[in-house]
């Protein structure tokens, strides 16, 4: 694999072919975590994880799936890697895990895991796939990191729990945005998101 | 063997079933202690920080050992003997769905909205110098939108209110949600529970609370049916159908 | 006047392309057409039938909403000053309280006193909903290079209206930011946004603030009153209390002196208001007839069933025409032309699905006492769906008629 290689693996799917920007891919779940930069955060580290050792196992045996049965081999790869990390997070960050509750389960759903299994494992190398895997795993988590930046900052006025603006209920002045704490806030954060991406790079546009 | 043959799918299949379901009953089984473990300390913990005894820095196990908790029988106010239930493995919430260890609730007394009440329930007695410090009681009931579920702390006069917290709901962020505001809670500090003639008074108002009252607690802006939850969680389970008989048997000394 | 002509006349050129003001321009056509008429003209044919232009239209639609503007006013003063009576209190605090003792005093009887203090607190909001909504439109006209036009001034009419009094100026400046930015500019201005722009302010507000916004809040401008709106008082009471909870007799409800948003309290004066957009034709009466006979038939059923727990049940169909802001939102909202249906048919449809669900999420949902802005945001939605089905069942019936 040459030097560049390596880069264009990591890079392209953090801003160029982001999953959630360019692909609006893994939403559902990008609104349900992203409240808080803490649970944001955690759920970045278990789609990284999730994504790219499942993208590197399929990847491994890639030539010796039968076709038929691709996409359940696919699955229950899938699947195992989830209730690892998911028993893992209960042993190890119970408050966390209590927070992201099923949303650790739902990473089985996540578009983005079967995606890169799919489309990218199933033809490259374990190393490219792991490399893919990792690049699309923190693509995600950088738009939940800037969501979750928004929304914990304007709906409760903390950065990963510690105070920034001080909000009226402690006695402070910041009038918290209730609107920000609800899930659909995100649908707007990741509007403007993808509207400033794509006023950058005009590339990243539909064509009508 | 060919890639694509009916034989080498069901070899494939297997050794993969094989080989995952090893890795996810390996993870499950070596984590389950500790697993066990959270959740128990997590039960704790809240009783902990209802009581004002949580210290971030230190050992949860270590400060749980000034609280005593113990089965009670709500229909007579009297303690269950461990040889019942043990109240270190008691499952409250399991007990209130069980048909043998619960009892439905007639409409016209289900104030909490909760549809049948267990039998039994925890209690956590803390003790200082030997005498009675405080009582924390496992309440729950419904909000707006969901079941809340709290404890309620009791100062040793059984009558004044110590500290409220709601480990669980799903209410309204913002609304609802800031029956979690430590402002809030820490206006119920020093509130009574009960008149002279020991029926309940203790309610949540709509605005601002009455500063002469005892009994009134100030109401959340924007909630009022979730702090009308609140209010019947309290009425119900420190009425007679609730822990009403078992604080009268502590007061009177006996229990 | 002449002089001023003059001088636009002559700063023109540094606007126009190749002048030194070129990216300007829409700032400049705004204030030039807003102080005299234009002078462009069609060159080409055809000419249009008749004088109805967007400017037009959108200066009747205002004209319509004086009287609600005055309720505003009148009644937001008139209720500050009955609570303060009530409470004997004899100045209000802040600089409002220092203009009213010196001139007007507080006295619920006098017409100038009740006027004067309901202005102290429409006028700001009015004003911080032009200016910020009007920054927002020249910013974008500018970047667009495209002309500011009169839909602001409905927009920025509209959105202070259906605000509670009470309302912090900053939120009336979030507010409407999000009204024009997220639901108008996004898709491309005037005549593209899909919902209507005051109404998707008003409800940000609504989830970002429910505190205060959401009608649980008192809504009287007078410190340390406590008085609900009518709708909170019965969606909050008990079953015993019932319809007794709301302490207005229905003819004061219909005229509109009860706690509530600044404008929407008056069912009289939306009325005065419909009868001039639906007989101008500004507003589609198609529309403001279905959706009355949607709200008032579903509440009608609702109330028929009745309930043993929801209070709200118990409201007839004629109390919740007169209730919080359903006549306001029939009359100007759901009626804005670029948000709702277009075919003939689809404006039934669509009209009954608002009132429908507005009855809904008032009597059902126990967490929203109003649900007229969700109902009509949510038609908005479906509105090009109604289209569709209407242009497709028309598509089909012609076909069988044809023969294909």
């Amino acid at each position: 694999m040459a030097e560049l290689k390596i880069k264009e693996l990591l890079w392209e799917p953090i801003i160029n072919r982001n999953p959630v920007t360019l692909g609006v891919l893994g939403i559902c779940s990008a609104l349900a975590v992203t409240g808080k930069m803490q649970t944001a955060l955690v759920m970045t580290i278990c789609v990284t994880v999730v994504v790219a050792c499942s993208s590197f196992a399929i990847s491994l045996i890639r030539n010796q799936i039968p076709s038929s049965v691709r996409i359940g081999v696919q699955i229950t790869i899938i699947a195992t890697m989830v209730i690892v990390v998911a028993q893992f997070l209960e042993a190890f960050l119970f408050d966390v895990s209590k927070q992201l509750s099923v949303y650790v389960g739902l990473i089985i759903t996540n578009c983005i895991v079967m995606g890169r299994a799919e489309a990218f494992a199933m033809k490259n190398s374990p190393g490219a796939s792991l490399l893919d895997g990792i690049g699309n795993g923190l693509g995600y988590g950088l738009v939940l990191m800037v969501v979750a930046f928004f929304r914990e900052l304007f709906g409760s006025g903390t950065i990963f729990g510690f105070e920034v603006l001080k909000s009226v209920t402690q006695g402070g002045w910041y009038v918290n945005n209730g609107l920000m704490v609800l899930p659909p806030s995100a649908f707007f954060l990741i509007t403007f998101l993808i509207w400033a991406i794509r006023t950058w790079k005009p590339e990243q546009n539909e064509e009508d | 063997m060919a890639r694509e043959s009916v034989s080498k799918t069901f070899i494939v299949a297997i050794i993969l079933a094989g080989l995952c379901s090893l890795m996810v009953s390996g993870a499950a089984i070596g984590l389950r202690s500790k697993q066990e473990a959270n959740k128990i300390r997590d039960r704790k913990k809240n009783i902990l920080m209802v009581a004002g005894l949580y210290d971030a820095k230190a050992s949860v196990e270590e400060a749980f050992q000034q609280i005593e908790p113990r089965v009670v029988d709500l229909a007579s106010g009297e303690y269950v003997g461990k040889d019942q239930f043990d109240p270190e493995t008691f499952d409250q919430r399991a007990a209130a769905k069980d048909p043998k260890l619960s009892i439905t609730i007639p409409a016209e007394k289900d104030l909490a909205g909760i549809g049948r009440r267990e039998k039994y329930s925890l209690v956590y007695l803390v003790k200082k110098d030997d005498k009675l410090d405080q009582v924390i009681l496992p309440v729950d009931g419904k909000g707006l939108w969901s079941t809340l579920y709290g404890f309620l702390a009791i100062d040793g006069d059984l009558n004044t209110v110590r500290g409220i917290t709601f480990y669980e709901h799903a209410e309204t962020p913002g609304l609802g949600g800031e029956i979690d505001n430590p402002t809030w809670k820490a206006l119920w500090a020093d509130k009574k529970i009960y008149d002279d003639q020991g029926s309940v008074q203790l309610h949540v108002v709509k605005g601002a609370a009455d500063k002469n009252s005892p009994h009134q607690i100030d109401g959340l802006s924007g909630a009022t049916l979730t702090a009308n939850g609140v209010t019947n969680i309290v009425k119900y389970w420190l009425g007679d159908d609730g822990f009403k008989k078992m604080l009268e048997r502590l007061k009177a000394g006996g229990a | 006047m002449k002089s001023l002509r003059q001088f636009m006349d002559k700063i023109r050129p540094a606007f126009e392309e190749g002048g030194k003001l070129e990216r300007l321009y829409p700032l400049f056509e705004a204030t030039d057409t807003f102080l005299y008429s234009t002078d462009e003209v069609t060159t080409v044919e055809p000419h249009v039938r008749d004088s109805m232009d967007l400017k037009r239209i959108m200066t009747l639609v205002v004209y319509a909403l004086m009287p609600c503007v005055f309720m505003a006013m009148w009644n937001t003063g008139y209720q500050a000053n009955l609570a303060m009576q009530s409470m004997n209190l004899t100045a209000a605090p802040g600089w409002r309280g220092a203009v009213l003792t010196a001139l007007v005093g507080y006295d619920p009887n006098s017409f100038v006193a009740n006027i004067i203090h309901g202005a102290l607190y429409f006028i700001p909001v009015y004003f911080v909903s032009v200016a910020v909504g009007g920054f927002w439109e020249v910013l974008f006209g500018i970047v667009r290079k495209e002309d500011v036009n009169e839909g602001l001034l409905v927009s920025s009419l509209i959105f202070p209206l259906s605000l509670p009094p009470t309302i912090p100026l900053w939120q009336v400046a979030l507010g409407i930011t999000f009204g024009i930015v997220v639901a108008k500019e996004i898709f491309g201005g005037t005549g593209r946004n899909f919902v209507n722009p005051a109404l998707a302010g008003r409800a940000f507000l609504y989830f970002a603030y429910p505190a205060q916004n959401s009608g649980d809040a008192v809504w009287v401008v007078a410190d340390g009153f406590s008085g609900a709106t009518p709708l909170t008082a019965l969606a909050t009471t008990n079953m015993s209390t019932g319809m007794d909870a709301i302490n207005v007799s229905w003819t004061t409800a219909f005229l509109g002196i009860e706690p509530g948003s600044l404008g929407e309290t008056s069912a009289l004066a939306c009325l005065i208001g419909a009868i001039i957009i639906a007989y101008t034709g500004v507003g589609s009466w198609r529309i403001m007839l279905s959706m009355l006979i949607g709200g008032m038939g579903f509440s009608a059923l609702l109330w028929a069933i009745g309930s043993d727990t929801n209070p709200m049940f118990l409201m007839p169909p004629w109390w919740h025409l007169v209730v919080g802001s359903f006549a306001f939102g029939l009359v100007f909202c759901i009626t804005d032309p670029v948000s709702a249906t277009l075919t003939q048919t689809g404006k039934y449809f669509y009209g009954a699905i608002a009132g429908i669900l507005t009855i809904l999420i008032r009597v059902i949902n126990p967490a929203y006492p109003e649900g007229v802005m969700v109902a009509i945001l949510l038609a908005n939605v479906f509105a090009p769906v109604i289209d569709y089905f209407v242009l497709q069942a028309n598509i089909k019936r012609r076909k069988i008629r044809n023969g294909t």
